[in-house]
Order: structure tokens, then sequence, then C-alpha cells
């Protein structure tokens, strides 16, 4: 089962990721699949350091630093100008983590969304405020530990439903993505850059640092989440068509939760109560999918 | 052509004649009617631009800061708690040396809410790096935007051109309307060096190390010194190009006068008819209208008032704990030289309380009939 | 654009930050502190191959489609890939990891895929240099054309005397043609006689030959095998109608007049026993078979006992015989006793003991002795030393004279097709050591394949072939996620009735395809097969490919050592190494 990917690569080595770091693999799946003419918008993230600093980049594509909160509308700029210089072949991407999607970004992704303004959007999430320190974001699953949410007040709401969010804005396209998979999250991109309008990819990224797990287990974690259904790969066109793109084996969510150290502290009932909410959701995932 | 034009289309116009490429912009009161006019244009064909109708005024600046380092001629406008929203991204567009222009018509901040003239907005925004042009009547504003760009593409920083909000923005005056080669010849094609292009990648904007940072600062503290002198020049340039010039600065009647008043915005052209009268009953009072607030024009300021002995600066806004914005300037530029005015400073107008002919003579009066002023901040018109 | 970037003034400076550099001066190998490396280990079936066939190499190339390279690589350990496919006992698939995620590889039946495709092929012997020592073998049976194969191709001329009038040993004379066709066997023993080899038939060492004559050679290899039936000493065993199993095969598969039919008491538990049960019953006798044991303890290949099953050939279990009883001189019956198992023997198996009052007798036409075979060493020298009916040899199979060598069945009693090969391939080493004098053991430390004493001759010619680290990968060791469950490829098989009318080959070999997705099956343990998972999911684009000899190497300039490459790699082919500071 060998793995193919293109051989071109548009970045390089010396970039500042920490060791076992998922987030420069997904950009550099990304930067394959799209190709050269691409401007990157990276909004403050962990990415904003990993390129590296001014007067250094570690990729040979454009790229423009943002503020924190600006992603998606800072790529409806660069749009609006390269269509006004005719240029129809250079892609627009957004770059951005979780905080930067579901907490003080989400304002400025919704009104892009809502105006179905043209760049492809990638999420790459690895469930908090990481570049900061690990403090909790909405996109922090439910009873994970972080910075802001220690053990005896770890967090208490379920991870935002980005996706269905998304979707409800009747974008083209929506995906969700994996860096243990890179072909089905290159094959969505290409996918995605044939379509005009907001394209969305929520592309789960370990950390770990902040997921306290080894180094070298970042694919092993990232295919555990996929496998266990809390994090299945799907496709939505049109806010409406679903699609799952693989078939996950339903391993029982102890497997992975067992292997982070950001949920050692929980139960055998909470890990239950997690077995369940995730049965359910992919329970309404399959039936949206067989629709 | 001349027009009957509210301030608010005269904005619009110098837009449309700018030939601006890209808009962005979300509508707030009194600034309203200068996106739906702008909207109208691009419907028509009138203006050939992409309009982004953002979800918010933040987004606004972030997304034409982005489509200006793309390398199109961008455009914003906006007003009082919207400029204050963009409060983040006035910083980022000056630190990123874009070419913006943003105009703002000036409205008081809440709460509560207030939609009438005042300063506090524009001026609370003096520190980012932004060239700060206030604008006295409407034809001033049609040209001081043509002029802003070629005066930011010139020196690589963003400009701010402000107007009264209602007494200029909602006001319909006569305003010339120049054709637009004339513009095209005073404002060529924007073209920029570094831009995001994917032939030519690089990264912008990157972490900047206290190694770079103060460099990037200091260079764009001589760009701001030198954009006086740009101003100028350019201003020059539009008066033989369209017959008309505004300056940076304006005296008026200041000749032989032993006092002058400060103001800037429409307060100078109450305050014109004020001094008229006043000469003719003999006072020697004279008027200095100042237009560009940022940067500063300390040796402009500093030769025009040379030899003044009083200085009543008229300030609709105020620094709170402190003061007046317009007189802090004044007293900072005369604070190390030999030779100083006394300076008094007048809070009037806040929140578009009506600046009377009546109010500004009694300021007048209170500089002419005292030596020194009694009170570090003069309220006018404050119902006590 | 590499290298730091200096600014002497601000002058030098941009207006706003921008890039004009890229990231590479800055070397992240500083931060690791244990470090990858690719390092190929052996696979399960490598170390058991008794022939030290490279197997995770072959069926890689198969499962490409690089079916002739494939072939070679086999030969380059075992040139007789052909007979190994369809009668091995196949270690390899016993040790196969694949069992414990479905089903082990059919390896036998790929090994034999790739001969059977080679059939129309010529081995390409290599131009060598030709050793001026000539070797002298005695016997060609499988480990005698193992040595003379492998002596040819270090560029000895080598002289095989073989007693009999056909070469081939126990694959001509003791395994029938519906196990081993004998043209598959003529096409292998034809590949090692293109290497140089002159085979001599019809000449007995001892008897048209003695050690005198061997004077001039260099090296002697003596693999004269075993081929004198056990008996079972007991009375009547001098009957007309009483034959040994082994003449029942030699005969029958020579063509030649076997002298039993009808009801047949076959007795033993071996392959010797079964197909001689198995090869009376397609000469239209009627045999069964008498077993001591249980089937448990049955040395004979599991899949032979259940075509011999199938065949409707009856074994009975726990049963010994006593006594053959004649008539006129010739066989009537057969008196047994019946046995239960008792305390385990010395190969680790219960004893069988009789049960008292359990004498029962049947009637037969004929009676099979298939209890094992011995070897006769009459035809030695005394300063060969010989212990029972072995000859004593230490492990780089010298006997105790000078320049002389043994292996195969006699000396040792794992009596196998693949352990024969091993001991030829032993021997051509070891006089090849001898002749160059060069330390024997300090060679066959380095090119050992496991621990179970398989060697590897590519090794042996070339240091730098197949460098794998002795350890032997473990089902735990591997990374499973990028398999998927898929059953393992059949085979056809000829029906029961038309197996019983003749000799044809009961198992069909794979077709292409077959062959192809069985191959594709293949873990590859411990031995890196170009799957690029490293290249994939390093987040620091630290693998590079090369594409030449080392095809895959780490950037340790910028390796930050975290180890996915590690554990991502499916067949744990790179290992962890702490950092030196």
């Amino acid at each position: 089962m060998k793995i193919h990917i293109p051989r071109d690569e548009f970045m390089d080595s010396g970039h500042l990721a920490c060791s076992g770091c998922g987030s420069p693999l997904g950009l550099r799946y990304a930067l394959k699949a799209l190709g050269e003419k691409v401007v990157i918008v990276i909004p403050a993230s962990c990415m904003s350091i990993i390129v590296g600093p001014f007067p250094y980049s570690a990729v040979s594509v454009p790229v423009v630093h943002v503020a924190f909160e600006t992603a998606a509308c800072s790529a409806s700029g660069v749009r609006a100008s390269l269509d006004m210089q005719g240029d129809e072949e250079t892609t627009v991407v957004a770059w951005a983590g979780d905080g930067g999607t579901f907490d003080i970004g989400i304002q400025a992704l919704s009104g892009a969304a809502e105006r179905n303004d043209d760049f492809i959007y990638i999420c790459s999430d690895n469930e908090a405020y990481m570049n900061t320190g690990i403090q909790r974001s909405s996109a922090t699953p439910y009873l994970a530990w972080t910075t802001t949410t220690p053990v005896g007040n770890v967090k208490e709401h379920p991870k935002k439903n980005i996706m269905a969010i998304m979707a409800d804005h009747g974008i083209p396209y929506a995906a969700t993505a994996c860096v243990a998979y890179p072909e089905d999250f290159i094959r969505k991109l290409k996918k995605a850059q044939g379509i005009k309008g907001t394209r969305f990819i929520h592309l789960l990224s370990p950390c770990p640092a902040g997921w306290r797990i080894a180094s070298d287990e970042t694919i092993k974690v990232a295919r555990l989440a996929v496998e266990t259904r809390i994090f299945p790969l799907y496709e939505i066109e049109k806010g409406e068509v679903y699609a799952l793109t693989y078939r996950p084996k339903g391993i029982p969510v102890v497997e992975y939760l067992s292997q982070q150290g950001r949920f050692s502290h929980l139960t055998g009932e909470e890990m239950a109560t997690i077995q369940e909410t995730v049965d359910h959701q992919w329970g309404r995932l399959a039936e949206k999918c067989q629709a | 052509m001349k027009r009957v034009l509210s301030g608010n289309k005269a904005v619009a116009y110098g837009v449309m004649l700018s030939r601006v490429q890209v808009i962005s912009a979300y509508p707030i009161t009194p600034q309203t009617t200068i996106v739906e006019e702008l909207s109208r244009f691009c419907a028509v064909g009138d203006l050939e631009a992409k309009f982004i109708k953002v979800e918010s005024e933040h987004s606004a600046m972030a997304s034409i800061i982005a489509s200006s380092l793309t390398g199109s001629r961008s455009f914003t406008a906006t007003s009082s708690h919207g400029l204050a929203l963009m409060h983040e991204m006035l910083h980022w567009a000056a630190g990123g040396r874009l070419p913006l222009v943003m105009v703002n018509v000036n409205r008081a901040l809440g709460p509560g809410w207030n939609i009438w003239t005042d300063q506090g907005d524009s001026l609370s925004q003096r520190d980012t790096g932004w060239i700060q042009l206030y604008c006295e009547d409407n034809q001033e504003v049609l040209d001081t935007i043509i002029q802003a760009f070629r005066i930011a593409e010139t020196v690589s920083l963003p400009v701010m051109v402000v107007l009264d909000a209602f007494f200029l923005s909602h006001t319909s005056e006569i305003v010339d309307i120049p054709p637009q080669e004339e513009v095209d010849a005073f404002l060529p094609i924007f073209e920029r060096q570094y831009r995001l292009d994917a032939r030519e990648p690089r990264a912008y904007f990157g972490l900047s190390s206290p190694d770079y940072y103060m460099e990037f600062r200091y260079k764009m503290q001589r760009a701001m010194e030198d954009s006086v002198r740009v101003a100028k020049t350019l201003d020059e340039e539009f008066g033989r190009q369209f017959g008309r010039t505004h300056g940076i600065l304006e005296p008026y009647r200041c000749e032989d006068a032993e006092l002058v008043m400060v103001t800037s915005g429409t307060v100078t052209s109450t305050s014109r008819v004020v001094i008229d009268r006043l000469r003719e009953e003999g006072v020697k009072v004279g008027l200095l209208k100042v237009k560009m607030f940022r940067p500063f024009p300390m040796d402009e300021i500093k030769r025009v008032l040379k030899g003044i002995g009083k200085v009543g600066v008229i300030d609709r806004n105020i620094s709170f704990g402190h003061g007046g914005i317009f007189a802090q300037e004044i007293r900072s530029a005369f604070c190390n030289e030999d030779e100083r005015p006394m300076v008094f400073g007048f809070i009037m107008g806040l929140g578009g309380r009506d600046v009377t002919p009546d109010a500004i003579e009694d300021a007048i009066k209170v500089t002419l009939h005292n030596e020194r002023p009694m009170e570090e901040i003069y309220w006018i018109g404050l119902k006590r | 654009m590499a290298g730091k970037i200096i600014f002497r003034g601000e002058s030098e400076m941009p207006l706003f930050p921008v890039s004009s550099g890229d990231m590479r001066w800055n070397r992240t190998g500083t931060w690791r502190y244990i470090r990858p490396k690719y390092e190929d280990k052996t696979p399960p079936c490598n170390a058991a191959c008794p022939a030290g066939v490279d197997i995770a190499g072959f069926i890689g190339l198969v499962a490409e489609g690089r079916y002739e390279e494939a072939w070679h690589l086999v030969r380059e350990e075992n040139p007789f890939p052909g007979v190994c496919g369809r009668v091995c006992f196949h270690p390899c698939v016993s040790s196969c990891n694949r069992e414990h995620y479905d089903e082990a590889l059919a390896i036998n039946a790929l090994e034999r895929f790739v001969a059977d495709r080679a059939l129309a092929l010529e081995p390409k012997p290599p131009v060598r240099n030709v050793r001026k020592e000539k070797v002298a073998v005695v016997g060609s049976g499988p480990s005698g054309l193992s040595c003379a194969y492998h002596a040819a191709k270090m560029g000895y001329p080598v002289t095989v005397f073989e007693e009999l009038q056909q070469s081939g040993g126990i694959l001509r004379m003791g395994i029938p043609p519906y196990r081993l066709p004998k043209d598959i066997l003529d096409k292998e023993i034809a590949d090692i006689e293109a290497y140089g080899v002159e085979i001599k038939t019809g000449v007995r060492l001892g008897t048209e030959l003695t050690f005198e004559d061997l004077k001039d050679y260099g090296a002697i290899y003596l693999a004269t095998g075993a081929h004198v039936s056990r008996t079972l000493n007991i009375p009547g065993e001098d009957l007309d109608g009483v034959l040994s199993g082994l003449d029942v095969l030699r005969n029958s598969n020579l063509g030649k007049e076997v002298r039993i039919g009808g009801r047949v008491a076959v007795i033993g538990g071996g392959n010797t026993a079964l197909d001689s049960a198995r090869a009376l019953l397609r000469l239209g006798g009627n045999p069964f078979i008498l077993y001591r044991r249980s089937r448990n303890e049955m040395p004979a290949f599991d899949e032979e006992i259940s075509e011999a099953l199938e065949e409707g050939i009856e074994i009975r279990y726990l049963v010994s015989p006593t006594e053959i009883i004649g008539h006129e001189g010739r066989v009537t019956q057969l008196a047994c006793v019946e046995m239960e198992l008792g305390e385990e023997d010395e190969t680790g198996r219960r004893s069988p003991v009789p049960i008292p009052d359990s004498r029962f007798t049947i009637d037969v036409d004929g009676v099979v002795v298939a209890i094992g075979e011995e070897s006769d060493l009459a035809f030695l020298p005394e300063d060969i030393r010989v212990e029972g009916t072995m000859v004593t040899t230490d492990t780089a199979a010298r006997t105790s004279r000078k320049d002389v060598f043994a292996g195969g069945d006699i000396v040792t009693l794992h009596r196998t097709v693949a352990h024969a090969i091993g001991f030829g391939k032993l021997a051509a080493i070891s006089i090849d050591c001898a002749l160059r004098k060069r330390d024997v053991g300090v060679v066959l430390q380095g090119i050992q394949v496991g621990e179970n004493g398989s060697i590897s001759v590519a090794k042996y010619l070339d240091e730098l072939a197949r460098r794998r680290a002795p350890h032997v990968v473990v089902y735990e060791e591997l990374n499973l996620a990028y398999f998927e469950h898929q059953a393992r490829s059949e085979r056809a098989r000829a029906s029961v009735p038309e197996r019983a009318t003749d000799f044809r080959e009961v198992i069909a070999g794979f077709t292409e395809q077959k062959a192809v997705r069985e191959a594709e099956r293949c873990f590859s343990c411990g031995v890196c097969n170009d799957c690029e998972n490293c290249y994939v999911f390093c987040p620091d684009l630290c693998v590079i490919i090369d594409g030449g000899v080392v095809r895959y190497r780490i950037n340790y300039d910028y390796c930050k050592g975290c180890g996915i490459c590690i554990a991502e790699c499916p067949r744990n082919a790179l290992s962890v190494e702490k950092e030196a500071k």
C-alpha cells in the first residue's frame, strides 16, 4: 500500500516547527497539491513562526503574514486585487489555526463565506492555541486538558462543529482532512482548486507538545482520530451533499484517548460518554452520507 | 465640471477619479452615502473596481491591506466606532508601508451613541503612523483624495482624509469635478515593486526581532518627516495642474496679528467670518488653518507663528487626562524655542455641538484679555 | 537564496519586513537527541530458510512483476527453486509474520511460480575467474548438486560422481512426479551443468572410484545421502511381497515394475511412507498406512497427509506391526498391536507403548516398510570419523580429514531438501575458505542470516550484499496500519478421480495475477521495499531520495529526530540511535 504523493517540494528544511509537528507536514502536502501559483495568507498561529522570521522564508511561494482574526478577509483582499489584474491562475490560500478560524477569526470567515469569496481556506487544527502556550480554543475537545482548562476544570464544552457552520453557509466545497492521510488531503485540495468560491478544509494536525504525546506519535494519533470516528474524513458539496471519503474501522475511542497525556485524567465513565457522543455523531454523519 | 455635491459625494467622485481598484467598506453613519455612491458607480460601470462588502471595518482595513500589497490601489471609508474597530489594522497598514487612502468622517465616540461631528475618532489614531489631512470644504475633500493617493504612493505611508460629519458629509456645496484625463496626468497607474506575486515569491510582514524592528520604525518616522515636503510639493503641482491649492497649513490674516487662532475642519470656515468681523473692529487677530495634523508640520507651524504672542487653539476633541490635542501639539512645537507664544487651549463642539461665531469670539476674547491662560482647558459652550 | 543575511545598517533594509532568503542556514539537526537510521533487519522467513534464500527480496520483485530478477535472486542462494517450491517443508511459511494478521504468505508457491516462469530461460552463467583447484562432489542429490553449483559459480571446475545411472538423488528416486515432475528437476539440473559442472553417472565411490583417484582434487564433498531402509526387525520381513518404501519409489520413479499391488500395508509416518502409499494407489493398488503414533506426531507434511486422506488412503494410527505372516514364501497377513502414547522421547514426541493383549491381524497382499533411512558409510576410510551412521563434521562441514567435507543426510537428522541445499552451500564456502586459506569461522559469523544457522553466499561473495542487521523482526515490531486484510491466494488442485489414475502434478501453480496479488501481501519484515512512508511523513523534508544504490538517506543537517519515519515504517527498516553529543 504505497502512498503516492507528488514529488515537487515548495518548502525546505530549516523551518522552526517543533520536532514531530503535524502542521509543516500539512503545508508540505498542500503545496504539493496546489503547486507554485499560490499566495498563502497566514494569520497569527504556529505557522507564522514556522515559516521563519524576517528576512527569511521557508516556503518558495508568496506569503503574507496578517493579523490574527483576518485570515479570511485578507484572502478576500488578495483575491480582489488578483481579479482586477486579470490573474486567473493564482490560487489564494488562507492557512489558519483553529484559533484564527473557530474563535477570533470566525467573523471574517463567515463574512467571506457568505460572500462566497474565491479562495481555499485551510484550518490547520491542533485543538488549542498552541502557539501561545496550549490555551483552550473552541476547537479543544470535550474534557481535554489545556493550560487554561487544567485538571479540575477541564474543557467542559464540546468541540465547535465548524464543518456544520461552513456547510450552512452554502459554500461550494468543504471537507475534513488529516495529516495521516496525505493522498486524501491532496486529492481534496486538487478538487477544491478546480472549484470557484469559498472552499474550506478542516485539517486535523496533532501537536505533540500540546496533546502530550511523543514526537514520533503524530501520525499514529492522527490516524486513530480518523479510525475511531472522532474525526471522520468526508466532503460536503454545496452545503448539502455529504460523501464519506474514507471508511473508518470504528476502533473504540479509548484507543485514541489513552495515547494522549491531555486525556490522561479521564475516567472510564467519561470515556464511555465520549464514545456515546462519537457514536451518535457518526450515526448522523453516516445518514447524511447515504442520502 | 461644477456640480453641487455633498461631502460624501465629493469623496465618491475623488475615489472614482483616482481609479481605485479595490474598495472594501462597512457602512456607518455618517459615512453611508459614500459607500452607497461608490456602489452605484461600480454597478453602472463608472468605476471599475472590486467592492468587497465586508462584514466589519476591521475586515475592511485588513482586506485592503492585502489587496494593496497584491498590487491594487485600494480605499475604504469609515467613521467613529468603525475607525476605532480598525485600530489594530491601522498600525498594520502603516507598518506595512502600504499606500492606502481612507476617508474618515469625524464623528463622536460613544457611549452614549452620538452620530455628530467630533475629532476624537481620528485623533485617537494619531500614533498609528497614518498621515492625517483635515478638510474644510467639499472641494478640498475631492482634491485631497486625489493628492492623498499621490502622497501615499510616494512616501509609502497610508493617508487618512478627514471631513466633519454632517457639516461636510451631508452638506452640499459647489464642487469642481476635474476631468479624468487631468487626474490621470497627476495620478499615474499604481505599480509597486514588492507585491504578492507567484512569479516572485517572498514572505511579507514576518516576525521582526529586536534586531530589526527599531530600524523599521525609524524608517517610518523618516518617511513621515519627509511627507511634509512631499505634500507641499505635490500640492503645488496640483495647483499648476488644476488651478487650486490647499496647502498643508493656511495662515489667514496673520501678517500683523497679535494673536492667532488655530483651527481645523469646518470650524475654520466659521472662524474666517469671525476673524473678518473682529479685524474690522481693529482686533489684530489672525487664523491658522491646520490641514496636515500628521505629520505635525513643526517647522512650518513655528515659521508661521514666529513672533506671535498669543495662540488660541480650538479643539473639537479631548485627550482625557491632558487636554485638547491640537493645543498639545502646538505647545510641544515651541517647547525648546526661546520665543514661545502663550497657548490657550479651547475645547468646544464635542459630540456635534454647534461651534457658533459667538463661541469663537468668546475664545478670542479670552485670549485677548488674558496675559496667560488661567485654565489648562477652557471649556467653551459648556452647560455648567 | 541561502545563508544568513546581514544588514549593515537601516539603509540596507527594506521599508517593511519582506523576505530575501530561505531558512537553510538554520541547521535544525542540532535539536535532536536521537537520530533515525536506515537499517534493514532479517525477516523471519529468511532466517528460517535452511537454504538461505532472500525470500523477502524475491517476493518484493515478484510483486513488481520482475519475475526474472526474482528467479536470479533466489538462485543466488538456491539452485532449486522449482524443486523447493514444490517439496520443501516451508519453515518460511510457518514463521511468516502475516500469519498473525490474516494468513501466512504462500511463499513456496511463489518460489515455484518464479521457477516455472523461468523454464524457458537460460541461467546466464557469469564470466568468472577460473580457479585452478578442482572440486569433487560425491552424490548428485540436492546437497551434492548445491555444492557443485556454488563452487562452480566461485570459479572451480567441479565434477560430480553419482553411483546411479541418473542424477538427482532423492529428488529423482524418492519423490514421486505428482509432487515433483521430472522435467522440472531435469531443467534445474541442466541449469547447474550450464555452469560447467560435470556429472558422471554410474560411478560409485568405493567401487568404480576410490579416494586415491580423487587425490588431484583440491577438495572433496561427500553427500551420498541416506538410502538404506531401516528394517522392522520382525519375523517375516524377508518374505516376498515385502519391500522398502525407497524401493517402491525408486522403481516407480524410474518407470520400472513395482513388485507389489493389491491391498498393501505401508508402515511408517514420514513422507516416504505417504509417497509410497500414494504411488501404489496410482499404480492401481489399494494401500493403507499404519503408523505407531498419532497424526500429531507424523513427520510427513500436513498437506501430504491431507491429500492422501482425500485420495481415500486410510491411515490407521497407534498401530505397530509385530509379525509378517506368509504362505509359501509370500506375505498374506500382518499381525499388529495397538499402541498408546507414553512419555516424550529424544525427538520431543511422545513414545508409543504397546497396549497389552491388543494383538490383531490384517489380511494383506504386500507390506511396505518405510520407517526411516540410514546412510551406508562403509566406503569411508578410517580417518574420516563417523558416529553411528553419520559422518562427524564441524560447523564448517569439515570432516576429520583435511579438505574432505560432508553434508546433507549423512551428517544430520534434519533431513530435508532445504537443509541439504544449505549444507551444499556451506561446504562450497568452506572449501573456498580452505583453498584460499581464509578463516572460515570468522567468515561464517559474518554471513549468518538470522540465528538458525542459515547463511548467505551472496554476502560471502560481496560484503555489501544483503546488509541486514541480524535482529529477526517479530510481528509486534511492524506497523500494520498500512496493510489491509487479504486472504491468501489459492491454487487449483487436481480432483481426486484425476489424481488416482496417474502421476500428474496434484497442485497447480499460481497464475501471474494470483502470484502478484499474493506477493503484494508480503510485509517485507525488516527489509525496505521503497514504500516511501519515511519520505511522505517527514515534516522537515529530511528524507532524500537518491535513487542510487543507497536509495534513501537522512539529511542529518536538519533532522530533528522526531522519529516519525521510524514509527511509520511498516516493516521496521529504520532504527533509532542515541545522538552522540
